[in-house]
């Protein structure tokens, strides 16, 4: 029997400071043993347990894509104990990971249809997996059009800066990079996610949003999509709850009968008004 | 199903001589208090018990248990194992509502997809001899309300009911029978059944609480936000005795300590009537108080456990009502909601 809490070791190869606060870090991980890489094998949307020992597991929505081979990474924020420790942490260390655990972007429901990803502040993290999934090789034939609308707070707040870039140069995304505020050297576009998305306006035909970002910011951007003609079936989203165990058995990320670690933490808005409003 | 008849006085000495093979846990006074204990040469089982002040859960899901132990290294921190296999064991003595519990945190514990190793281990390597209350011990017992019976073998492997003279013993399981040899070879018959019908029959009688307990996950479905809820919690300390002593809350965290150079993950109960059991790093918490906590123990014993497994989370042995230091009844809880 596979003892789902026993984290496979992983080797700290690669740290990016994303922002300028420097309080959020892309880490890369390759696996110590090399058939627990073949083991992990995960769709975009679904998190890892980081697992630094002598401090804890801190569960994190993956950031790389499974078709880049060879490592898994994680963006985090320093935050409580464990995000603390892994951002004093340098290159060459040692810790744990679990997973993957939780369900994942719907990838069957996308495929042949209109992909609108929005995104807000850091909670980009897994729309980037999802990106970088469907314009790999052959994949980007599988959906239609791919919209995305980013949004941080001001420019040094944007994640992926590399990516981003990269992304605006191909003809097969229609990528919005926005800004609340820019500075002096801000060329692109300024305004909140929700604006952007209603100015952007992407056709609800044959189209699904993803959509992953601050509590307020979904508040705002869902009406929008509502008046784009998005039914609830196809404004997709994921959860966020205290976790330890991450396969449904400690009992704290439930909302309703369903636990957001094993039953989610992707629901799209129509199973989340099935569920009681507790989260 | 092999069964046997044993003489009232050879009990006893039945569970002596197995405590001499195997570890064996019985029900001992210790105090004021009747707990479960590994029973040592000298020591005498109670077998007229009521019941345990603990619930056995701690056998296969203990207070405290060792997940995994690291060590540090040079490269930092090494991985150096999980917890050693669990040993066999028999635990003599669970009362049917206990017992059923076991069958209950199971469909938790090992589900298809993400089994226990931990719960598991304990649980396939112990063997559970179930005493059956031919008299159901007290005023708070309610088993019948939720699906249990005073005298029932689900959960056990091997079961004792008191027929007056002599002890039945019905041998349920093959873990079960392995124990046969213990028991002699007095051969049960007709007469025996018949017997045990009647007093379960009785004992089922000797059950004065009913609650609807059954009744309520529909009106759980559609009141979540029910002015009921702000009634419940006022009292509620938030002192987790209701949970810690349920035979069948199963929630945990997950904490690592180390010393020196030596570390060590383990698993600890934890309480849904905790306020930090559902706060997270950002200050956010979903269930902001102790009417969301008590909401959310009654939902998930009587709605959220019967949609996902079809069975209540409760096995009526009547402790949190027992023993909850302001008198919040379970019962009472239930039978409001019936109303709503």
């Amino acid at each position: 029997m596979q003892n789902p809490y026993i984290p496979y070791p992983v080797e700290l190869i690669k740290i990016v400071t994303e922002v300028d606060t420097k309080d959020i870090k892309t880490f890369r991980f390759a696996f110590v043993n090399k058939e627990d890489a073949e083991k992990y094998k995960y769709i975009p949307g679904q998190f890892g347990e980081l697992s630094i020992f002598g401090k804890g597991e801190s569960p994190i929505g993956i950031a790389s894509s499974p078709t880049q081979p060879g490592y898994v990474e994680f963006t985090v924020q320093k935050a409580g104990v464990v995000t603390s420790a892994l951002h004093e942490m340098e290159e060459g260390t040692r810790m744990g990971l679990r997973g993957p655990l939780g369900n994942s972007w719907p990838i069957e429901f996308l495929e042949g249809k209109n992909i609108v990803i929005v995104g807000g502040g850091f909670a980009f993290t897994t729309l980037r997996s999802l990106i970088n999934y469907m314009i790999y090789g052959d994949n980007r034939k599988r959906f239609g059009k791919i919209t995305v609308v980013y949004g941080a707070r001001n420019p040094g707040l944007l994640i992926y800066k590399e990516e981003l870039e990269a992304w605006a140069q191909r003809d097969d995304i229609d990528l919005n990079v926005t800004v609340d505020k820019g500075d002096s050297t801000w060329k692109g576009r300024e305004g909140f996610v929700p604006t952007v998305c209603r100015e952007v306006a992407p056709s609800s035909e044959n189209a699904v949003t993803v959509i992953c970002g601050p509590p307020i910011m979904i508040r705002f951007t869902l009406p929008v999509f509502f008046d784009l003609g998005f039914s609830k079936e196809n404004i997709i989203t994921s959860l966020e709850m205290r976790m330890k165990c991450g396969i449904g058995k400690c009992g704290r990320c439930n909302v309703g009968s369903k636990y957001v670690c094993k039953d989610g933490p992707v629901f799209s808005l129509a199973e989340l008004d099935k569920l009681t409003k507790e989260y | 199903m092999e069964k046997r008849l044993i003489k009232k006085d050879a009990l006893t000495g039945i569970i002596g001589k197995i405590a001499a093979d195997t570890t064996v846990y019985a029900p001992v006074k210790v105090e004021d208090n009747v707990l479960f204990k590994v029973l040592e040469k000298g020591d005498e089982p109670l077998v007229t018990l009521a019941n345990t002040k603990n619930a056995p859960k701690n056998f296969f899901f203990p207070r405290t248990e060792v997940m995994l132990r690291y060590t540090r290294t040079t490269k930092g921190m090494e991985f150096s194992g999980g917890e050693k296999e669990a040993a066999e064991a028999v635990i003599f003595g669970v009362r049917p509502c206990d017992a059923r519990s076991f069958v209950l945190l199971d469909m938790l514990f090992d589900q298809e997809k993400y089994k226990d190793p931990y719960y598991i281990d304990k649980r396939q390597k112990t063997t559970i001899v179930s005493l059956a209350c031919a008299h159901p011990p007290y005023a708070t017992c309610f088993c019948t309300s939720v699906d249990g019976q005073p005298v029932s073998s689900a959960g056990a492997d091997i079961l004792l009911v008191d027929l007056g003279d002599q002890y039945l013993a019905e041998f349920i399981t093959a873990k079960g029978e392995k124990l046969l040899k213990y028991f002699g070879d007095a051969k049960a018959d007709a007469a025996a059944d018949q017997k045990k019908e009647a007093i379960a029959a009785q004992a089922e009688k000797e059950i004065k609480v009913q609650i609807p307990a059954k009744a309520i996950k529909p009106i759980l479905d559609v009141n979540f936000e029910h002015p009921f809820w702000d009634t419940i919690y006022q009292k509620c300390l938030a002192c987790g005795t209701c949970t810690f002593l349920c035979p069948t809350c199963h929630c945990f965290d997950i904490s690592d300590e180390m010393k020196d150079g030596d570390g060590r993950r383990l698993r600890n109960w934890d309480s849904c009537m905790f306020p930090m059991f559902t706060r997270e790093t950002s200050g956010h918490n979903p269930r902001t108080s102790q009417k969301e906590r008590w909401r959310q123990r009654a939902m998930h014993k009587f709605k959220y456990y019967v949609d996902n497994f079809n069975a209540i989370a409760c096995v009526g042995c009547g402790r949190c009502v027992m023993y909850c230091p302001v008198n919040i009844d379970i019962r009472k809880i239930v039978e409001d909601i019936s109303k709503l």
